[in-house]
């Protein structure tokens, strides 16, 4: 509050520096504006500079705190004031919270938990969760490679695309995925070259065994864990074969992500207590599975609930710009494929990244058999303070630890801080920089013109009218350049990144945010691109009025 | 300090190179006197000396020119000293191999301990495999977080422990070159009464600072994630500042005891007592030895449940970063570029303004007889000197002010403590700086070039 309205005071002063002072000083005032506009146009090229190096400054300045705005709305917009959220005593985060059935079925029972008047029992509002984080080779590192090995069509198993394996390629590599460590393989043949497969190839077989599908062919090969694999192919018309080492391969599959899965019991009960709807499908059956077709065989699916942004990522693995209902996608080391069941209005807030299925089935499936945490809804804000309390003080029957979402969710801002911090410290030197800058133009513009100002002096012009006059000049450009760098750095408003929230105790979470343009970054932009104008501009501007009209004409 | 990251918050701290001030010194001095020695050439001496003149004439000009260059350049050195130090990191080696062994699929990784033997073997089968000296070549970590203070826990009255074997520290751990002969000794001292008196610990300096303890203090640490299992124990050793100056080592053993005093206690196994295990290190001569180590682990039955992955460090500090390439992508294409265009604009601007105020006397040079190239490399010539002094003088600081004061700078990036600025920076600003200055300085040299004696004359009469 404070910061804003010091900013908002930087920004305030100086257009009532332009707007007030100067023409209070009456038609000199006016005559010296009109001197200073027709001096920047007639030196343009001068102007132009330095309106392009505002526009750099206050625009990297801008886009770096969309950047940090995007992961405060993201803690901001995923607590509800009415939640509760309780984990086993002594951890930080979820990710390290175990808690038993009874405790969960304890804690829910709490009569300031509200009832959901839904359902016929009246079932408490709480969400019984299990957090997990899946560590799961990239998809495109194991067999899709598109800078490494080939390309596949997204439907079938028609290479489309081989490698070269030119020195441009591997930069090109290199330079769009720098710290992959597959960025290290990028100058080797790919598997598939070497297995002297070419493109517009069908790949048929995989070990004599015939495969239907990309993902399948995939699947296969990650089970591999040794030895050669022989690909059978279909070149015009004719099969081939062709042969690669397994190790090929198991480089390429180091590259991973961590994927964060949330096992619910309820999905109902989830969605109202987090305040989500679907967007599209609908939400899982009881039993958590569903009997899908795949390749003509009749398969178990584990069904799941995807939030936008991980839609999204899973999506770019299959050429897609985001999974849809009915898509199919894969986890963990088993064989067992998850199916998309619907997509959740979770856009804005960290469970935009996650994936929901059910608690048994994932809790199995990842080695976390108990719950991480139980979100109970209350009333509001007041009632959830007290709860918290009331779980934290008075309640003997399990040993857990609890905090309303709003201040379990402000406690990972942490990072965002830091974040916060290391921009600040470039902007400042950003800011340096461009102070220096302008203020070596101004200098220079004021040698330039040392006869006029002593023109200037001889008609009557007091020194504190030429220092406005050259403080205004410097002031106009910087607010013109304020305004265009603002407006360059809003283009990033919208865009989304991924990134990292914690608490800094720990865990933290991956999330997709998206970066967020607003007043307070505008007035932020703004106020660097014055303050550069006003240190930048001071200086030059005091030296003019020491200037000698007698000396600066001779 | 986030003790939590199970898996990822100390691969930081394994191949994290540190430079050396006195090498990057020696490199600096022979910079500089190669530099000097240019100046003595007399053909580069004739226009330098030309260049110097011009640049003294207008003090504050090339004054302002050249920090606004420094400061640019500080700015992109140490982006640049992130970015390559993550490159460093997840690049793969050679040779001098160190692989990961972690749960495959979760994080935290929490294994069995009873994995640790045959994980340490190289789990070999049969006649052929490559075997690991586990004594020389191998370590198990698991991760202890606590607080002196659970009533009132604090990042200040926190610690986290290694919890390792303790003669591993000097034979596994990165950085122990770096320890001065006598705190080496030390630490080999800690480590044999660590051996025998399993209630002994090494704390980092900076943490001891934190708890406002000293060397000789018994301390007792309530648990965080081993709940109920607290260790009281005595500080023998202060871990050097620096890469372990946050860190706290305690030996294996007494982790295992109070697991077993707990089973005893409460006649059933403590809840952590099968996820004691959260990495195991090994030490391989190259990348053959490495694949056969992986082929041996990932292929036993016996690492089964939990599955079990083998990756060489750079690759697991590599799945780390990839929450954050949108970022280090930003920072590689975003603001460098900006800011080395920013840099080429602020020195546009003033050899533009320097080419406008001397037109006359350029016109003069070329009466003299100068060519248009010889006004090229002079105007040309005094960008590249402010741009390339001033880059190195800038990186130059920065790596002596970062490396040898601050001891490095923090950055809040995945685990990683503090970044060095490397050797390569003196370089870098230089580079930077002559850069900029060429692209910056060019349009207005040439139109210098281009500048016609008889158009400045006519208008001067």
């Amino acid at each position: 509050m404070l910061q804003s309205l010091a900013l908002l005071g930087v920004v305030g002063l100086t257009v009532l520096f332009i707007a007030v002072v100067v023409p209070q000083l009456g038609w000199l005032g006016k005559i010296l504006s009109r001197y200073n506009a027709r001096n920047l146009v007639v030196r343009w090229p001068i102007t132009l500079m330095l309106l392009a190096a505002f526009i750099m400054q206050v625009g990297i300045v801008v886009v770096m705190l969309a950047f940090v705005r995007g992961l405060e709305a993201l803690t901001e917009g995923s607590s509800i004031p009415g939640n509760v959220i309780v984990m086993s005593e002594g951890s930080t985060d979820e990710l390290f919270s175990n808690l038993g059935y009874s405790d969960i079925s304890d804690v829910e029972r709490l009569p300031l938990v509200l009832r959901d008047e839904s359902t016929a029992d009246r079932k408490p509002l709480a969400s019984w969760e299990v957090y997990v984080v899946v560590n799961q080779p990239l998809p495109d590192a194991v067999v899709n490679s598109r800078k490494f090995g080939c390309k596949f069509a997204s439907d079938s198993l028609r290479v489309v695309e081989l490698p070269k394996a030119s020195f441009f390629e591997a930069l090109a590599a290199v330079a769009s995925d720098p710290f992959s460590p597959l960025a290290a393989m990028s100058r080797a043949k790919g598997p598939m070259e070497s297995a002297g497969l070419m493109a517009g190839d069908e790949v048929t077989k995989y070990n004599n065994w015939p495969v239907a599908s990309h993902d399948e062919l995939r699947r296969v090969m990650m089970g591999k864990q040794s030895g050669m694999i022989t690909l059978g192919y279909m070149r015009d018309g004719k099969a081939g074969e062709g042969q690669f080492s397994v190790d090929a391969i198991r480089v390429l599959e180091r590259a991973r992500r961590f994927l964060q899965v949330r096992g619910i019991d309820s999905p109902e009960t989830s969605l109202k207590v987090h305040g989500f709807e679907l967007l599209a499908g609908k939400v899982f059956s009881e039993a958590g599975v569903r009997t899908i077709n795949l390749n003509g065989s009749e398969r178990t699916a584990v069904e799941a609930i995807l939030g936008e942004g991980i839609a999204r990522t899973l999506g770019e693995d299959v050429d897609k710009p985001s999974l849809v209902e009915g898509d199919l996608f894969y986890l963990g080391d088993s064989v067992q494929p998850f199916v998309v069941a619907g997509i959740s209005s979770t856009s804005g807030s960290t469970f935009d990244s996650e994936i929901w299925a059910k608690q048994s089935l994932v809790g199995r499936k990842f080695g976390k058999n108990s719950f991480s945490t139980v979100v109970l809804r209350t009333q509001g804000a007041q009632e959830a303070a007290s709860l918290s309390r009331e779980l934290r003080d008075d309640f003997k029957k399990a040993a857990v630890r609890a905090q309303t979402e709003e201040e379990y969710y402000s406690s990972l801002n942490s990072t965002n801080k830091q974040f916060l911090y290391a921009i600040s410290f470039v902007a400042a030197i950003v800011t340096v920089g461009g102070v220096l800058g302008l203020m070596n133009t101004m200098f220079a513009a004021i040698s330039q013109r040392m006869k006029d100002i002593g023109v200037l002096r001889i008609l009557g012009y007091s020194g504190f009218q030429v220092l406005a006059a050259f403080l205004c000049e410097a002031l106009i450009l910087a607010f013109i350049g304020g305004l265009l760098g603002c407006a360059a750095g809003s283009l990033a408003d919208g865009f989304t990144a991924n990134s990292i929230i914690s608490s800094g105790q720990g865990g933290g979470k991956s999330v997709v945010l998206r970066m967020t343009v607003d007043g307070r970054i505008i007035l932020y932009g703004m106020s660097v691109a014055m303050i550069i104008g006003l240190l930048g501009g001071a200086l030059p501007a005091f030296n003019s009025t020491r200037i000698k009209p007698l000396d600066a004409l001779r | 300090m986030n003790w939590e990251d199970l898996d990822g918050r100390f691969l930081g701290l394994v191949d994290t190179p540190r430079h050396a001030l006195e090498t990057t010194l020696v490199q600096f001095a022979a910079l500089f006197f190669f530099v000097t020695a240019l100046l003595f050439l007399p053909r580069v001496w004739f226009y330098m000396s030309f260049i110097v003149r011009n640049l003294w004439r207008n003090k504050i000009r090339t004054f302002l020119t050249g920090v606004a260059t420094m400061v640019l350049v500080l700015v992109v050195t140490l982006v640049w000293t992130v970015l390559s130090f993550l490159n460093l990191v997840t690049s793969e080696k050679a040779s001098n191999l160190k692989a990961i062994v972690t749960e495959r699929w979760q994080v935290p990784s929490q294994m069995p301990y009873a994995y640790a033997t045959r994980l340490t073997e190289g789990a070999t089968k049969e006649e052929g495999d490559y075997s690991i000296d586990p004594k020389q070549d191998s370590m198990t970590w698991a991760f202890y977080g606590g607080t002196l203070d659970p009533a009132n826990r604090t990042t200040e009255n926190s610690l986290f422990f290694f919890v390792m074997e303790p003669d591993r520290f000097l034979t596994m751990m990165d950085g122990i070159d770096e320890l001065t002969a006598e705190k080496k000794a030390e630490v080999e001292a800690a480590i044999k009464a660590m051996e025998s008196d399993f209630n002994k610990v090494m704390v980092g300096a900076n943490k001891l600072r934190q708890l406002n303890k000293k060397v000789g203090e018994r301390i007792k640490v309530t648990s965080l994630n081993y709940k109920d299992i607290d260790i009281e124990c005595e500080i023998i050793c202060e871990l050097p500042e620096g890469r372990y100056e946050q860190a706290a080592v305690m030996p294996r053993e007494r982790l295992n005891r109070a697991l077993d005093d707990y089973e005893r206690k409460n006649r059933k196994p403590h809840p952590m007592a099968n996820k004691s295990l959260n990495l195991v290190w090994l030490r391989v001569p190259d990348t053959k030895a490495f694949q056969a180590v992986e082929r041996q682990i990932t292929t036993s039955s016996e690492f089964k449940s939990p599955s079990v992955k083998v990756e060489t460090a750079s690759s697991g500090v590599a799945s780390f970063l990839d929450a954050y390439k949108d970022m280090l992508w930003g920072m590689r294409w975003i603001l460098v570029p900006f800011i080395l265009i920013t840099m080429s604009l602020i020195i546009a601007m003033a050899i533009s303004i320097g080419v406008r105020e001397r037109r006359k006397e350029i016109a003069v040079l070329k009466v003299l007889g100068f060519g248009p190239s010889q006004v090229l490399i002079l105007i040309l010539g005094e960008a590249l000197l402010v741009g390339g002094l001033c880059g190195m003088a800038s990186s130059g600081v920065t790596l002596w002010f970062i490396n040898g004061y601050l001891g490095g700078f923090k950055f809040p990036i995945a685990f990683f403590p503090t970044f060095m600025v490397p050797e390569e920076a003196l370089w870098w600003g230089p580079l930077m700086g002559l850069g900029t200055a060429l692209a910056g300085s060019l349009t207005p040299s040439l139109s210098a070039c281009r500048i016609k004696v008889s158009e400045v004359f006519s208008r001067t009469s």
